[in-house]
């Protein structure tokens, strides 16, 4: 093993791969309406066909028409659009944001994009008329528009304007077979199928059919370009590209070049068919194994070959963002798409599953310091040291990345939920930090956000908005009327039992609707069952069919919960009408006050245990709650813990809190972690806080932001002593943690000179983006979090 | 049995080996000038004022019985007066934001060992575990030893930080329960030394050569100060009395802290010759290091990550 850890440790950043980096990074970033064009006209000739076979037609048009570029330099090929990193614009899930949007999309504070201005009337003239009530965001705005804002402050709604995402397909299957083994399996099904089923196998071939098309194409434009490239070198690259395409299209591949080029093209149809935040493609450093290892025997691949070639894909995840509408992109900062790869991690039989591929990956890392892939590493007791030490290194150099997961927690929250054990540790990540199986589920990760701190607040005040005045919840009476902390803690269940079942129904709604508007034909041909049963994946199709609801926030909880039993209840030392006063005013006039709660009560993420089990016991209760719903595909709903940037937006939502927190102010970020700088004894204080939050209740995922300066990683006794505190994590069960190392006084220029700045990627929560396209607000709340390792 | 520490920090990396928590204890018998952590050398607790945080409500004066307290002109907004304070804490009470505190607490050993305890897991998986360090740790020798003696039962690697300058026979007592001795010689002639630190070093010297007769693990420090103990002259005295004594205990030195200053003013002292001070530059330390290695004496250093 020492052998090719040094070697790998050893490997150079390519020319190649420098030069594809800048071109794509200086490359400006432009709304693209070519797919929302021909999925348009698709539409308006096959009125009267059923939805899923007009969306397979429409797929099966683009991807024989949209517009395909080569560079010459490439290993590995394909885009949904000529130019990269364009917004896509999808007219079945949701346009009516983009009509009013489109004018400011350029200048937006959260993740800009250049928009033509031949398009923003071609978008007018052609597209927007049509879609006008066709659309999924439409048909929800319609359908359940008012409860949506009725309970919008205490819930999110997600999933309301775009097909579904989070998704880790089975990639293995569709390299050992591709689409011509997939087609023929439909197309056997389809002999047998019942009436009502045809029509899905019919997508199904429709679409893989397609995907050879589009495979094709782009063998045939590389040797089109042979005419006029006369560089030997490219020449050669040119005419490999030719070859390997066009294989691909009938054949599986053979070898590793040709197995990832065969896994980019799944992606990039994924994600022009649904046009969807995050599909993962897991755990890559596992099945893309034996195609290595053959080349690497074989002698036709060295491990420098084979590190430019995952380099060249690494490129490639960075090449398609997501475009969401600007209240979305608040909560989900700096265009994430979420190409989740997971390294790392346990066998089957519990041995270490790290390999050259692992450690491959840790170094493309290391070398480009992108934000895509969204890198994540599975660390367990049987981790080897030097596996744990590369992610220490990796980590130290600041792209926050991998984000570290922890199979001793989260195998076991995933058997908890009904997953196999066999499923449970072939675990991936899906989007930002949510867990998912390989293959066989939709996840719905993010059906919801439920705002806990904002029902405590209705709690505390019979139910009525502190910041409008509106009854939103149940009269259940003020702090005052609370005659103990007990009667205090009944009347919340109550508020969050009503609320609960109004979001339940919500999103059960919102899951049927996908399937009435979305089908996705391709995505269904590649998640288990759903060519066996014949039900597309939007109807529950699929093997596992969860949903994930986020609960937050659990430092606000535990804070706002400790500051009244010890002082109103416990010590009688607070009167209630003071505070309740307090919270009405927003701490008008009561700044000592305010200031005593910060400061003389403990705080969650301090090891103070009281503490932290009052924010334990509402998270236990949110879990075992939603366990008495199933989903619109029969499966179970199941907690996260996190926010990514939502508690920016969510903060807003919430007046002031017992925790000492202004109105309006943002709440604990990640999920996991505490209340900003309250957090004042350090990380191992913090993690065994963060590890009082029982894991089995973050199986959706769990997010714990931590901050290093990265003065701690630059002595080899710094990264073993990180690497300890790692191995320790995974003693204390938390699902997962994620590290931002930079100083402080870069985030500080950075902010003035964005321009010297370009690269700096940043965590910004379950994801990284590059700090300087970040809206100034999230850039100081990035500077403010507390940091550690700088004495 | 109570003691006055003046914190326990965890995730003390700087500390000995792995990760530990460190325990600082109030009291020390020297009075170096550059000391860095200045509310070692007293033993009892002091007021501290963080201006900083300090909100101007007022109600640490209408806390105090002792009318120590008043109210500054504009800045700062308390002035206190030392002679009148008695140190017992009402203002601190009474203050919202903490921006009165003292710069210690009375704690029992059993309060300190169960938050030592707290983070036993991360001692146990990254070989760490605790240190006690002031002050000095010699300074309350019985408080520090009940500590020491505990943690041994709990199988935590313990080390110590001290200056030596103890008797003799109090000094022995832990030398069967530290597990590492960090110990620091700072100026070699014993004049300056007494200049500096208000003390001779002889004592020290002695308590060095009787340790270094009895026990192994023992890591010399030597903490830089430009211009006072970072003299080539200094570095290469020590650096040949530790060869001669016992030429296998490697030597440290520690760069200069410049958070020390800060920490004056906290107490309402300035300390004029800390001003301006910085950190060695990199090739000044290489160069000491340099005079260390030269005498035949390891250096204990952290090694670089190559990039
Ligand atoms: S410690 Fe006591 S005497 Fe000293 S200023 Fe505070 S209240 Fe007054
Ligand atoms: S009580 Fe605290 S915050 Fe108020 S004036 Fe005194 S020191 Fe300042």
């Amino acid at each position: 093993m020492a052998n090719y850890i040094e070697e790998i440790s050893k490997l150079q950043i390519s020319h190649r791969i420098s030069l594809l980096k800048e071109r794509m990074l200086s490359e400006p970033r432009f709304l693209s309406l070519e797919q929302a064009l021909l999925i348009t006209q698709c539409y308006k000739e096959n009125e009267n066909l059923p939805r899923i076979l007009r969306r397979a037609k429409s797929l099966s048009l683009a991807l024989n028409k949209i517009e395909i570029r080569i560079d010459p330099l490439e290993l590995i090929v394909g885009n949904r659009t000529p130019g990269v990193r364009a917004g896509v614009v999808s007219p079945e899930a949701g346009i009516s944001w983009i009509d009013r949007e489109i004018e400011t999309l350029h200048e937006r504070p959260q993740d800009q994009f250049n928009v033509r201005k031949e398009d923003i009337e071609e978008f007018r003239k052609t597209i927007l008329p049509y879609w006008k009530g066709k659309s999924l965001e439409d048909a929800v705005k319609d359908r359940l528009g008012a409860e949506i804002s009725a309970i919008g402050k205490v819930v999110k709604i997600n999933q309301t304007d775009h097909a579904q995402g989070h998704i880790c397909p089975n990639t293995q299957k569709w390299l050992a077979i591709g689409p011509a083994g997939l087609k023929k399996e439909a197309e056997e099904k389809l002999k047998m199928a019942s009436d009502d089923k045809k029509v899905f196998y019919e997508s199904v071939i429709i679409v893989l059919s397609a995907a050879q098309d589009f495979m094709r194409r782009y063998s045939k434009l590389a040797k089109k370009m042979l005419v006029e490239v006369s560089d030997g070198r490219l020449r050669e690259n040119l005419i490999e590209i030719e070859r390997i395409c066009a294989k691909l299209a009938d054949n599986p591949p053979e070898t590793f070049r040709e197995a990832v080029q065969s896994l980019w093209f799944l992606f990039v149809i994924l994600q022009m068919e649904s046009n969807a935040s995050s599909f993962s493609p897991g755990r890559a450093d596992q099945y893309l194994y034996p195609y290595f290892k053959r080349d690497i025997e074989s002698g036709k691949l060295d491990l420098s070959g084979a590190l430019e070639i995952i380099e060249a894909l690494w490129l490639k995840f960075n090449q398609i963002v997501y475009l969401r509408n600007s209240n979305s992109a608040k909560y989900f900062a700096g265009f994430p798409i979420g190409f989740n790869i997971a390294c790392g991690g346990q066998t089957q039989d519990g041995r270490d599953a790290s390999n050259e591929l692992s450690f491959l990956f840790l170094k493309a890392q290391e070398h480009l310091l992108l934000p895509q892939p969204n890198l994540s590493a599975r660390l367990f007791k049987g981790s080897s040291s030097e596996f744990v030490d590369q992610c220490s290194r990796v980590i130290g150099m600041g792209s926050g990345m991998p984000q570290i997961f922890n199979d001793e927690s989260i195998i076991p929250a995933l058997i908890n939920q009904g997953i196999s054990k066999e499923d449970a540790t072939n675990y991936a990540i899906v989007g930002c930090v949510e867990l998912t199986t390989h293959g066989n589920n939709l996840g719905w990760s993010d059906a919801a956000m439920f705002n806990l701190v904002k029902v405590l607040e209705l709690t505390l005040n019979n139910g009525i908005c502190l910041q409008t005045g509106v009854q939103m919840g149940l009269q259940t009476g003020y702090l005052t009327d609370y005659k103990s902390y007990e009667d205090l803690e009944e009347a919340y269940k109550k508020q969050l039992d009503h609320f609960i079942d109004r979001m339940i129904a919500v999103c059960d709604a919102v899951d049927r609707m996908h399937a009435e508007f979305l089908p996705t034909p391709f995505l269904s041909s590649v998640i288990d069952d759903c060519l066996e049963k014949g039900i597309d994946v939007t109807a529950g199709g699929a093997h596992y069919n969860l949903s994930g609801i986020q609960a937050i926030q659990v430092a606000n909880i535990a804070d706002s919960l400790a500051v009244i039993k010890k002082l109103v209840y416990d010590e009688g030392t607070l009167k209630a009408e003071e505070l309740l006063k307090a919270l009405q005013t927003n701490y008008e006039g009561s700044e000592e006050l305010r200031q005593y709660l910060i400061n003389k009560v403990p705080k969650y993420g301090n090891d103070v245990a009281w503490v932290d089990n009052i924010g334990a016991k509402w998270i236990e209760y949110f879990a075992e709650k939603l366990k008495d719903y199933r989903n619109a595909r029969g499966g179970p709903y199941h907690t996260g813990l996190y926010t990514v940037s939502a508690h920016i937006p969510m903060g807003h939502n919430v007046g002031a809190s017992p925790d000492g927190r202004l109105s309006r102010d943002p709440l604990a970020d990640g999920g996991m972690s505490a209340m900003y700088g309250r957090d004042r004894n350090g990380p191992t204080a913090l993690l065994k806080s963060v590890s009082r939050i029982n894991s089995m209740y973050g199986s959706n995922g769990t997010l714990l932001n931590m901050k290093f300066l990265p003065d701690f990683f630059k002595t080899e006794e710094g990264i073993k002593k990180f690497s300890s505190l790692l191995m320790t994590f995974v003693d204390l069960r938390i699902n997962h943690v994620q590290f931002n190392v930079v100083r402080r006084e870069d985030l500080l220029k950075a902010k003035q000179k964005p321009e010297q700045y370009r690269g700096l990627t940043v965590r910004v929560a379950g994801y990284t983006a590059y700090f300087t396209e970040l809206a100034s607000d999230l850039q100081d709340e990035i500077i403010e979090r507390t940091s550690y390792g700088d004495i | 049995m109570y003691g006055n520490i003046i914190d326990i920090k965890k995730f003390a990396i700087h500390d000995g080996p792995g990760i530990r928590s460190t325990v600082f204890l109030k009291g020390c018998p020297l009075s170096c000038i550059w000391c860095h952590n200045p509310e070692g050398i007293d033993s009892k607790i002091n007021l501290w004022y963080f201006e900083k945080k300090c909100i101007g409500c007022h109600r640490c004066v209408a806390a105090c019985k002792n009318s120590a307290l008043s109210i500054g002109s504009a800045s700062p907004h308390i002035v206190i007066d030392r002679e009148k304070c008695i140190n017992e804490g009402n203002c601190v009470e009474a203050c919202p934001t903490a921006a009165l505190c003292f710069d210690g607490k009375r704690v029992s050993q059993r309060e300190v060992i169960d938050v030592l305890l707290e983070d036993k897991p991360f001692y146990d998986k990254s070989g760490g575990g605790i240190t006690i360090s002031g002050g000095d740790p010699l300074f309350q020798h019985e408080f520090a030893l009940g500590i020491l003696m505990e943690c041994k039962k709990h199988s935590i690697h313990t080390a110590i930080e001290t200056c030596m300058y103890a008797k003799k026979e109090i000094f022995e007592k832990f030398f069967d329960y530290v597990d590492l001795f960090i110990v620091d010689l700072k100026v070699f002639n014993s004049a300056n030394h007494k200049k500096y630190t208000g003390v001779e070093n002889e004592l020290i010297k002695s308590n060095f050569e009787f340790l270094a007769s009895k026990k192994e693990n023992i890591l010399v420090r030597i903490p830089l100060v430009p211009g006072i103990t970072a003299t080539k002259e200094n570095i290469g005295e020590i650096a040949s009395f530790v060869y001669e004594v016992n030429n296998k205990i490697p030597i440290e030195l520690m760069n200069y802290n410049p958070l020390g200053e800060n920490k004056y003013r906290l107490m309402g002292k300035a300390n004029e010759l800390l001003k301006g001070i910085k950190p060695l530059p990199e090739p000044e330390l290489d160069a000491l290091y340099q005079i260390i290695s030269d005498k035949g004496v390891k250096i204990a250093r952290e090694k670089k990550v190559k990039q």
